[in-house]
């Protein structure tokens, strides 16, 4: 294929970093560094990334990557930002990647503190659902029913995965958008276009974990695709927080979304009833999305 | 020779404005307020010269200054009390991450409950993060402190945290000689350290590491540490060139003859110093620098005039010890040959010291002998 | 100024070394390889072509080594692309998508390119053995091209005054351009095959002093005697057999004709036969003929539909009984009408009619003349292939059968083991098998505006096409570019399967252990 995402002269990412197999957050941010180097610094907060990135006196990507605390990961974001301007770096790409938890929960103070003030950078939350790094806690981004560390069975997350990107619109943010790693042009041109915009950017990935969810490592891309194709995570920005568009649309009717769940082990002992939910929720949230987008038009 | 009437907060941010910042985060909280209303106000006529922002909270305000230290701009916020408490995992990695940050701390006493008053308490449970502490007297020495901190900071590769009382100092106003921006800027000079997110530089910058590597780290940010007061010393002797005043680690005002010292930092050691007249055969020994610990400064000090007492005055108190500058310096005498005796006065809560209770406190030590410790309000 | 003590002391955790040194292939407990199996395209192709390893080639625009592999099975692609009924696209997966790679395009650029690009090779001195070869049809000129290349001294003997036998003289000019077909044919002779031709094994020279001649001899003079109808009338002046036909067509002198024109037949000589006579000058009217149902007819569809399409009408279920002729030339032509049954072809005499025509021209099929082989002495090992063995058959299965022929004869040389048999067959990629969950990925947009892009269409079907999805999705970059193809870097592969499970061409295979 003669298309820019298959250029490996753009690569950023070394082999030989710390993921475990089949790793959506390593593919993700492969895709990132690529799309949006060389001239890129990473602030980077604790998550998987920590450990991924290897331990000086080695590194896994060609760019800088400053770690910061966990909740600070936005407010760091907004110093390099400022920094380098005032180094005269206007060019240099500066990129927040967070998971989710560094996003939904303890970072989203930071988050929000930097998407008001409109901060020039742009955040990326690499989202695989709980925190997986310290071995696979629930966290506000964990689906509903699904099993983790902290809610073994018979206990389950309750309550909704936090709506991340509505909370983003809610900022009036010049650009937001979701991807994730089935779909690396989609991701790669929204990566590009956010670049190209000043102000504060918001890129939601969801990345499959192997480990985390209970899947095949083989199976991380499937799932992404299946996640996009029952439209538990469709593909959209947002422009300045009002204009909704649909960037990559599963072909057909929706796949019903028992099909993304079974595979994997965190929904295995999902009853029925409570997949029902799930599937409800996921109608509804799709209903509202297609139509903020219709009125976007 | 140009004085200003202004208050310690004006000293602290004229000082910013004339050192010259390439950005200020901060976040307000009584009674910093001031010192970032006066940078805004900088900030209103273009005459800051940097970045102001206005973060949504205090360690917003420090992981900003982290992230543009990193990039190698000069930065610097300023905070308080609860502020700084809220601030403390950035203000360890600050220091671990050897980025020149200068910070100003205005002591207010910690709830529950809810107080104003300025106890040291704040800054002083901060000792162990790798942070520079100095602690200032009076608007002058705030302002020139300030700037010094920088060129401390900025040569040492340590953050460092200006320190000075809220109201007594921050809010009263003083008649200071405040320089100009050229005088000051040619003083400075601009930043002297390099950036450590470098564009197109590969680097893994603070991450994980080993315990084995971390003790090395550790080590590497101690001996640095150690190497503040002389290198403080250096640059005061440079400074009074210039501006014609001084400070050291330590500023004693020993009396000969005196055997009795009093041992304050912040405002109680002006009030000291004030007092000083009053009382017979006593000295003053202001304690400035707070970390690294001063301990050669001040053991050559009391030795030279063969000091046989000293009284802490302690604007804070460390629950179940005691005042923490009575602690930090029975430590430091420890196995000194003719060791001084150590009184605690403790002034937590940050009560007011009137120099009728100095008088009292001097004239009971010298009828009671040895009293270890000893209440503020016993004292009124 | 930093105190040169601090310059010292100042370290923080800071990485600057590529993770690289990190061997994390030793994590892995499952190998990722290669493990091709058979597409549709290549069960069809009577070749066994290797389409998809020549398309990936073209796609790549490495033509050099998509004629290598190209030439592997078939030398004359220029020609093949052309001629070939191409049954290879028959099952394309890709159709199911939305419509089959144009192979044939992509063979004829592959062709073309060869005859642009060829240079004359430093023959060596000394041949490795001398083959004489009878017949320069495509049987003949394959053999002859495999055993040039290996260094073989061949001679070829041809009856004919032309060389290239059924190419030359059995298909039209429409079919195959002549222009292309000579530059083939002067590259085969300038590449230092000696060709004699009018020169009649069995009657110019006996067979056995070839033999005495020649280390070894391949017959391939093809099945050139025509199949007679045992009809009244099929002798008289104005009735031809097709061969004659084409071959009178095809030597530049356009044989003169009467309107209206019968053909006789549904097999791809009649087909030819029809088309070559509806383009003489006279020709206004051309009848196809055949006896069975237009399904059942054996010449290519497409060929038959160009036929209808240029004029031919088509009568099927229709069989001669007589040829009338009106004193010296043919007049009209007697049908019966029949239909295939159980027993055998049903014939209604009771529906006969007549169809007035000019010329009639047989195409019955044609049949292998032995004449040759009487002359032969019954120890002499034998290799002949082609029409002479197989009956008439199609231009890649006489290719084929030179091919093997050159093999053979190469290995009873040079002592050799021969050409094996034929691997145990895989069953072919199906399009369901592949994994067209990654189609979003590959560039699917429908380009033909050179052959380059249109190769690029090709799904592999269980050979690697280089579309890169491996490399793609690998997350821990152990895929590696080299040389514009895509390898395993098992330094760093931790087994996580993705490109097996991904490979939309079903090319991958996860085996236990590193």
């Amino acid at each position: 294929m003669k298309t820019d995402i298959m250029n490996h002269e753009s690569e950023m990412l070394y082999a030989g970093h710390n993921a475990c197999p089949g790793c959506g957050a390593a593919l993700a941010v492969r895709y990132l560094t690529r799309a949006l180097g060389p001239d890129l610094a990473l602030v980077l907060t604790a998550s998987c990334w920590s450990i991924i990135t290897g331990m000086p006196p080695l590194t896994a990507l060609k760019c800088p990557i400053l770690h910061c605390p966990f909740p600070s990961a936005g407010s760091v974001g907004s110093g390099v930002r400022r920094g380098l301007n005032a180094k005269g770096q206007y060019d240099t790409t500066v990129v927040v990647l967070a998971g989710d938890g560094g996003t939904f929960d303890i970072g989203l103070q930071a988050l929000s503190g930097a998407a008001q003030r409109n901060e020039d950078y742009m955040f990326v939350c690499y989202d695989n659902e709980a925190y997986m790094n310290t071995g696979m806690q629930t966290s506000s981004a964990t689906p509903f029913g699904a099993r983790t560390a902290t809610a073994p069975y018979p206990l389950f997350k309750e309550g909704q995965k936090k709506d991340i990107m509505q909370i983003m619109a809610a900022h009036s943010i010049p650009y937001a958008a979701t991807a994730t790693v089935a779909f690396p042009e989609d991701m790669e041109r929204k990566l590009k276009k956010a670049r190209e915009i000043r102000g504060f950017r918001f890129i939601h990935i969801l990345s499959p974990c192997p480990p985390g969810w209970g899947t095949e490592s083989s199976d991380t891309i499937h799932l992404s695709r299946q996640a996009v194709a029952t439209g538990f995570f469709p593909l959209y920005e947002i422009i300045n927080g009002v204009s909704w568009k649909m960037t990559c649309q599963p072909e057909g009717k929706r796949l019903p979304l028992k099909e993304y769940l079974s595979g994997q082990r965190r929904f295995k002992q999902m009853e029925d009833v409570r997949i029902e939910a799930l599937q409800e929720e996921v109608d509804h949230d799709w209903e509202v999305l297609l139509k903020r987008i219709e009125a976007s038009k | 020779m140009a004085f200003e009437l202004i208050s310690g907060s004006q000293a602290a941010a004229i000082a910013v404005q004339r050192v010259g910042v390439d950005l200020v985060s901060a976040y307000p909280i009584t009674p910093q307020t001031a010192i970032v209303e006066t940078l805004a106000n900088f900030d209103a006529r273009g005459e800051l010269g940097g970045d102001f922002v206005s973060v949504e909270s205090e360690y917003a305000a420090l992981a900003c200054a982290y992230g543009a230290a990193a990039a190698g701009a000069r930065a610097f916020t300023a905070t308080a009390s609860h502020g700084l408490a809220y601030m403390h995992e950035m203000i360890h990695w600050c220091s671990g991450a050897r980025v020149p940050i200068v910070m100003v701390n205005v002591n207010r006493t910690i709830g529950a409950p809810w107080c104003l008053d300025p106890d040291q308490g704040d800054s002083l449970s901060q000792r162990d993060t790798g942070w520079m502490q100095i602690y200032c007297s009076g608007a002058q020495e705030v302002l020139d402190t300030v700037m010094q901190a920088f060129l401390l900071s900025e040569e040492l590769l340590l953050p460092c945290m200006v320190v000075f009382d809220g109201f007594y100092i921050s809010h009263t106003y003083e008649a200071v000689d405040v320089p100009d921006q050229k005088t000051v800027r040619d003083f400075i000079g601009p930043p002297p350290f390099e950036a450590q997110v470098k564009p197109g530089a590969p680097a893994n910058l603070h991450g994980l590491t080993t315990g084995d590597n971390q003790i090395e780290l550790i080590r590497g940010r101690h001996e640095a540490m150690k190497l503040a007061p002389q290198s403080f010393k250096a640059i005061n002797s440079r400074f009074q060139e210039t501006f014609g005043r001084s400070y050291g680690a330590i500023d004693p005002v020993i009396p000969d003859g005196a055997k009795t010292v009093i041992l304050a930092a912040g405002a109680t050691a002006e009030t000291v110093r004030w007092a000083l007249p009053k009382m017979q055969d006593t000295g003053l020994l202001q304690l400035r620098m707070f970390r690294p610990f001063p301990r050669e400064e001040l053991c050559s000090a009391l030795e030279e005039h063969g000091v046989e007492k000293v009284i802490v005055i302690d604007r804070n108190c460390s629950t179940g010890m005691g005042g923490i500058f009575a602690q930090e310096l029975r430590s430091a005498l420890y196995g000194m040959d003719n060791q001084p005796d150590v009184q605690d006065i403790i002034l937590a809560g940050g009560i007011d010291l009137t120099i009728e209770m100095l008088e009292r406190i001097v004239r009971e030590e010298k009828a009671e002998g040895h009293v270890e410790q000893k209440w503020g309000v016993d004292l009124r | 100024m930093l105190p040169e003590i601090v310059k010292e002391q100042v370290s923080y955790a800071c990485g600057t070394e590529p993770c690289t040194v990190n061997k994390t292939g030793e994590w892995r407990f499952l190998t990722p390889g290669k493990a091709e199996r058979p597409s549709p395209c290549n069960q069809g192709c009577l070749l066994d072509g290797e389409i998809p390893a020549w398309l990936e080639a073209v796609k790549l625009e490495r033509w050099e080594e998509a004629w290598q592999i190209m030439s592997r099975r078939n030398p004359f692609p220029a020609l093949t692309g052309y001629v070939c009924f191409h049954p290879c696209t028959e099952n394309c997966n890709r159709g199911q998508l939305d419509r089959d790679i144009e192979i044939p395009a992509v063979e004829k650029a592959i062709g073309q390119w060869r005859l642009d690009h060829y240079k004359p090779k430093v023959k060596a001195l000394t041949a490795k053995g001398r083959v004489a070869i009878v017949g320069s049809g495509p049987a003949g000129m394959s053999c002859a091209y495999y055993l040039n290349e290996a260094g073989y001294e061949v001679t070829v003997f041809e009856r004919e005054k032309v060389i290239g036998g059924m190419f030359t003289l059995g298909i039209p000019e429409y079919r195959l351009p002549r222009r292309v077909l000579k530059k083939e044919l002067d590259l085969l002779e300038s590449e230092g095959i000696k060709f004699r031709t009018g020169c009649n094994i069995g009657s110019d020279i006996r067979l056995s002093e070839l033999y005495a001649e020649f280390d070894e001899v391949f017959l391939a003079s093809g099945a050139w005697k025509p199949r007679r109808a045992g009809i009244s009338g099929e002798d008289s002046s104005g009735a031809w057999n097709a061969l004659d036909f084409l071959k009178a067509v095809n030597s530049s002198s356009s044989p003169a004709i009467a309107d209206p024109v019968v053909v006789i037949g549904g097999g791809n000589a009649a087909v030819d036969s029809a088309r070559s006579a509806l383009r003489l000058n006279g020709v206004n009217h051309v009848t196809l003929i055949y006896r069975r149902s237009r399904a059942e007819m054996p010449a290519g569809q497409v060929e038959v539909e160009a036929a209808e399409h240029e004029g031919v009408e088509l009568i099927c279920n229709a069989l001669p009984r007589e040829i009338e002729e009106d004193g010296q030339a043919v007049k009209s032509i007697l049908l019966d009408h029949c239909k295939t049954s159980l027993e055998g072809l049903a014939i209604d005499r009771s529906r006969a009619f007549s169809k007035t025509c000019g010329t009639v021209i047989m195409a019955l099929g044609q049949e292998r003349d032995y004449t040759l082989f009487d002359t032969l002495e019954k120890s002499s090992v034998l290799f002949a292939g082609g029409d002479l063995i197989s009956g008439p058959a199609t231009v890649p299965e006489a290719i084929n059968a030179g091919r093997n022929a050159a093999m053979a004869i190469m290995a009873k040389i040079e002592g050799l083991p021969g050409p094996g048999l034929p691997a145990a067959e895989q069953s072919p990629v199906k399009f369901e098998e592949l994994n067209l969950g990654a189609k979003m990925n590959l560039q699917l947009q429908d380009v033909q505006a050179d052959p380059s892009a249109e190769a690029s269409r090709c799904l592999g079907c269980g050979t690697c096409n280089t579309c890169g999805i491996c490399y793609l999705f690998c997350p821990d970059m152990a895929v590696d570019v080299v040389d514009g193809r895509y390898e395993f870097n098992l330094d760093y592969c931790k087994g996580c399967g993705i490109c097996f499970k991904e490979c939309p061409s079903r090319a991958l295979a996860m085996e236990g252990g590193r």
